[in-house]
């Protein structure tokens, strides 16, 4: 049974969702280790690992319900307190994220169940067995605050389990009873939890016997805080809430539900209400009654999966958000129709002048001039489309982020290293689609940081630096485009190593080598087979790595860059736009032809004399401030009719690290543009970036500065083009 | 027994239990439709290359258009003539006369006007729907849309499928011939 390929879709996103909610609260949950836990976040991870199941398993995902379920047994425990958040059960916990993110990857793809599933079942083994021990339970605080024996028979394990810590930290425990009208509840519901959060713990929402007002309802809330009464009575002033401390006092009469869950409980074992409670999904080849558990002295009735759907009576159906997942085909589509718009305002534009120019008849100016305001209008409403549409394609960097958050645990984990991960920037913005693809080289780049950044805590230590290193990431916006940073205050790059390795590689001779400055050498990490990793660890060192995180990057129109200090740190800078749906570009024209050149990879504009051409190896180059470029004519690449020029306009191009410079006719000027790929077969063609117009029907084509370089860096690939 | 069963099951009967005669339905047209399938004549469209009348099924063309202005790629391959821009989506433009070997080299139809030669005033790009998406192919003329039934239609002559195996058959109606390809195949 596959289920439709929209509901998959939707499935992903959703799950998507879940798993990143899911990451950041694992992580604040590691934070928070060692101090006091927050419940309500242990509690919200509860929910979410058990919302996932349940979706899982709606779609047929059996892996993926599977291994969510051992993770929600293992959290079940945690917030009940069965089991301390130890390291390895964060571990394990960030570590069945991650299998479950890939097991969601390869539903995705709707490909058979790949090895994930392996992983994934091994891990639910392995939770299982961590959710069946846990200390011994704590002698039971509740008997001396003397709660009423019927109260305490309507709590859930959960609530009991909160109340009991409140007690053994000697918080007071105070009711509060508030009387609404039935009408709307659970609107006064959610003010009073308002009022109260702040102050402590809702511990538990009970229904009060005692009727409010008329046609009202009532509920006792118990209420866990240290704060002063007065400050309390404050809080609750405005609202219809009486506050009391809980004591031993009769309690009200318990309401006919709880009574009878009352008489009911006696019957059931904790064990029993549990394993009645997985059955909701019958096929589980894996799960066991959670063995030995622990059974409390006290019984307690259980009302569903969520306990919290009777605390929380002002859930509703309606979705929290009010946010649209839109395909960014959509938006591709509607960017596409404003591009069409904006040719035919060009096109009025030009009607209008044409108006005006005819100005023999004051009637035709007149009309010129009316035209012409009105085209203005239209073209201010048509940049604010625009811009809305390409705002909708954004999406914050803290999406990468918070997955990278996740590895660095794990990395700095196998390799035997201490380090802080310092994250700024997440907020800040970027197309989708660069967004997406900037998650590997990242990846890549954090785990060069780790394996061969920062050094082992004794080292650091013997060169009198803190045992804990510091990886940073950073995001900051500058005008068009994304800046994002990685440091690690580890060893730096170890020059001599660099110079080594790349003339043993035969990646540069030894002359060169030494000639080449700081910069240049600190740049070789970045040519294909270069690794200076002695050992091949299981992170890194494969050789493989930054010469794709180089591409990747030069694919989305970036740039990277190294800068390094030995024994202070190393640095690498990206350098991104903003989007790539409209792109400002250079036009410039070479034997008549017009075509784009993508204006984030232009460095500047020089004009070269025929000359100052050189030739080497009999390429020709020419000289930039004492550094010497490849010159490479446009025409004679695209074989077109060449012009005898004595003087070249040259534009400087950059990517990643390499500089060329490309001869071209003339400069036409800078233009936005909408970038249109050829689609089929001229995917292809060399050097090619897509293809845009320009309003008079004819199409200029983008170059590729990607591409154009690599032919000019490594002329034996342009042969296999051709 | 089974006698008894058989009287029960008359009794509670109910005609719309009866399914027998819907499980058969599908197979019935099977047999009965090939024959008036294979006589129902395609519509085709038929343009000139080189004088030769060509015809493709007119459900693979979407638009016929006067031939708007082509931009070269460069480092193509030669039988791509160029792109064009039809409402706002880019499209390649191909020349089938290579393909069918009519020519040798492809005509200079993008690029500079200076350098473009002129086309003739019937020429027109097809629109059609190719293996690879939309393309359009350039065409000395659009003649007309004629009907061919299967049986107007031969296999092609043994010497030109092996050199030109995107020509499946020739169409002949009264006096004239026309050569059915196969677009996927002329631009695959």
């Amino acid at each position: 049974m596959s289920p439709p390929a929209k509901g998959l879709s939707e499935f992903v996103a959703e799950a998507n969702e879940i798993l990143d909610l899911l990451g950041r609260d694992l992580l604040v949950l590691d934070e928070q280790r060692r101090s006091e836990l927050d419940p309500d976040l242990v509690n919200r991870i509860f929910r979410g690992a058990h919302s996932l199941k349940g979706l899982s398993g709606m779609f047929g995902q059996d892996a993926m319900a599977d291994l969510a379920h051992a993770a929600e047994e293992v959290l079940d425990r945690l917030r009940l307190g069965k089991i301390e958040p130890s390291a390895p059960v964060v571990d394990s916990l960030v570590e069945a994220l991650d299998a479950l993110q890939a097991l969601l990857s390869e539903a995705s793809r709707e490909g058979h169940e790949g090895r994930s599933a392996e992983r994934a079942k091994l891990l639910a083994n392995r939770l299982s067995s961590l959710a069946s021990f846990g200390p011994p339970p704590s002698s039971d605080e509740l008997d001396e605050i003397g709660l009423p024996a019927q109260i305490r028979a309507v709590f859930t394990e959960y609530e009991e389990h909160r109340l009991k810590e409140n007690v053994r930290k000697g918080v007071p425990l105070w009711r509060v009873r508030a009387a609404f009208d039935l009408t709307d509840f659970d609107v006064g519901l959610a003010k009073v939890n308002d009022a109260l959060k702040p102050l402590g713990e809702v511990i538990s929402t009970l229904p009060s016997a005692e009727p409010g007002a008329g046609s009202g309802i009532a509920f006792d809330l118990i209420f866990g805080s240290k704060s002063a009464a007065e400050r309390i009575h404050q809080a609750l002033i405005e609202l219809p809430a009486k506050l009391a401390p809980l004591s031993g006092q009769p309690a009200p009469a318990p309401s006919p539900v709880a009574e009878e869950k009352a008489a009911a409980e006696p019957a059931r074992k904790p064990a029993t209400t549990k394993r009645h409670r997985v059955s909701v999904r019958p096929r589980r080849p894996t799960e066991a009654p959670p063995p030995a558990r622990v059974e409390l002295p006290r019984l307690h009735a259980e009302e569903g999966p969520t306990p919290t759907e009777r605390r929380e009576p002002d859930l509703s159906l309606r979705s929290l958000t009010q946010t649209v997942r839109v395909d960014i085909r959509r938006l591709d589509s509607l960017m596409n129709a404003v591009g069409e718009l904006l040719l035919i305002r060009a096109n009025v534009q030009r009607l209008a002048e044409s108006a005006l120019a005819a100005g023999a008849h004051a009637v035709s100016k007149l009309w010129g001039q009316e035209l012409s305001r009105e085209c203005r209008a239209l073209e201010r409403k048509l940049d604010e489309l625009q811009t809305g549409i390409l705002d909708a394609r954004m999406v914050p960097l803290g999406q990468v982020f918070d997955k990278l958050a996740r590895l660095v645990r794990r990395l700095a984990r196998e390799a035997g290293k201490e380090l802080d991960f310092a994250v700024s920037g997440g907020e800040v913005e970027l197309d989708k689609l660069i967004v997406e693809e900037l998650s590997d080289p990242l990846m890549h780049i954090i785990r060069n940081a780790i394996d061969h950044g920062v050094e082992l805590p004794d080292e650091r230590a013997e060169h009198g630096k803190p045992r804990r290193g510091t990886v940073s990431l950073r995001a900051e916006q500058r005008g068009n485009h994304v800046v994002i940073e990685v440091s690690d205050d580890g060893s730096g790059l170890d020059e001599s190593r660099i110079r080594q390795v790349a003339v043993q590689r035969g990646l540069v001779v030894a002359d060169q080598a030494q000639e080449m400055n700081r910069r240049e050498l600190q740049n070789l990490i970045f040519l294909p087979g270069f690794s200076t990793a002695r050992s091949v660890s299981a992170i890194s060192g494969r050789g493989v790595g930054l010469d794709v995180v180089k591409t990747n990057i030069a694919n989305l129109s970036g740039i990277i860059d190294v800068s390094s200090e030995a024994g202070r740190g190393t640095t690498l800078t990206l350098t991104l736009p903003v989007t790539l749906a409209i792109i400002r570009a250079l036009m410039v024209s070479v034997s008549d032809r017009t075509y784009a050149v993508p204006l984030n990879s232009v460095l500047e504009i020089v004009s070269v004399e025929g000359s100052e051409i050189r030739t080497v190896e009999r390429r020709e180059v020419f000289s930039l401030r004492g550094r010497t470029l490849p010159f490479m004519r446009l025409a004679r690449l695209f074989a077109l009719p060449e012009r005898p020029l004595s003087r070249h306009f040259v534009v400087v191009v950059g990517l990643a690290q390499e500089r060329l410079g490309l001869a071209v006719d003339e400069l036409i000027g800078q233009q936005d543009i909408v970038i249109k790929p050829l689609g089929g077969k001229l995917r292809h063609i060399p050097g090619i970036a897509g293809a845009t117009d320009l309003g008079n029907r004819r199409t200029v084509l983008v170059l590729d500065i990607g591409a154009l370089m690599e032919e000019v860096i490594s002329p034996e690939r342009r042969a296999e083009f051709i | 027994m089974s006698r008894f069963e058989e009287l029960l099951g008359d009794f509670f009967y109910r005609p719309d239990e009866d399914t027998a005669g819907l499980l058969e339905l599908p197979e019935a047209p099977a047999d009965s439709s090939p024959a008036p399938k294979e006589e129902r004549p395609g519509e085709h469209l038929v343009f000139v290359l080189e004088g030769e009348r060509y015809a493709v099924p007119i459900g693979k063309v979407r638009e016929i258009l006067r031939v708007p202005p082509l931009t070269e790629i460069p480092r193509a391959p030669s039988s791509l003539l160029g792109v064009m821009n039809l409402r706002g989506d880019v499209l390649p433009v191909y020349d089938l006369k290579m393909r069918l070997k009519l020519s040798g080299q492809p005509p200079r139809v993008a690029g500079p006007p200076s350098e473009v030669e002129p086309l003739p005033r019937a020429a027109r790009v097809l629109v059609v729907h190719g293996p690879d998406g939309d393309a359009g192919v350039l065409v000395d003329a659009v003649s007309e849309v004629v009907k061919l039934a299967p049986s107007q239609v031969e296999p092609p002559p043994p010497g030109l499928s092996g050199e030109r195996d995107c020509v499946v058959g020739l169409g002949r109606q009264e006096e004239q011939l026309f050569i059915l390809i196969d677009l996927d195949e002329a631009l695959g």
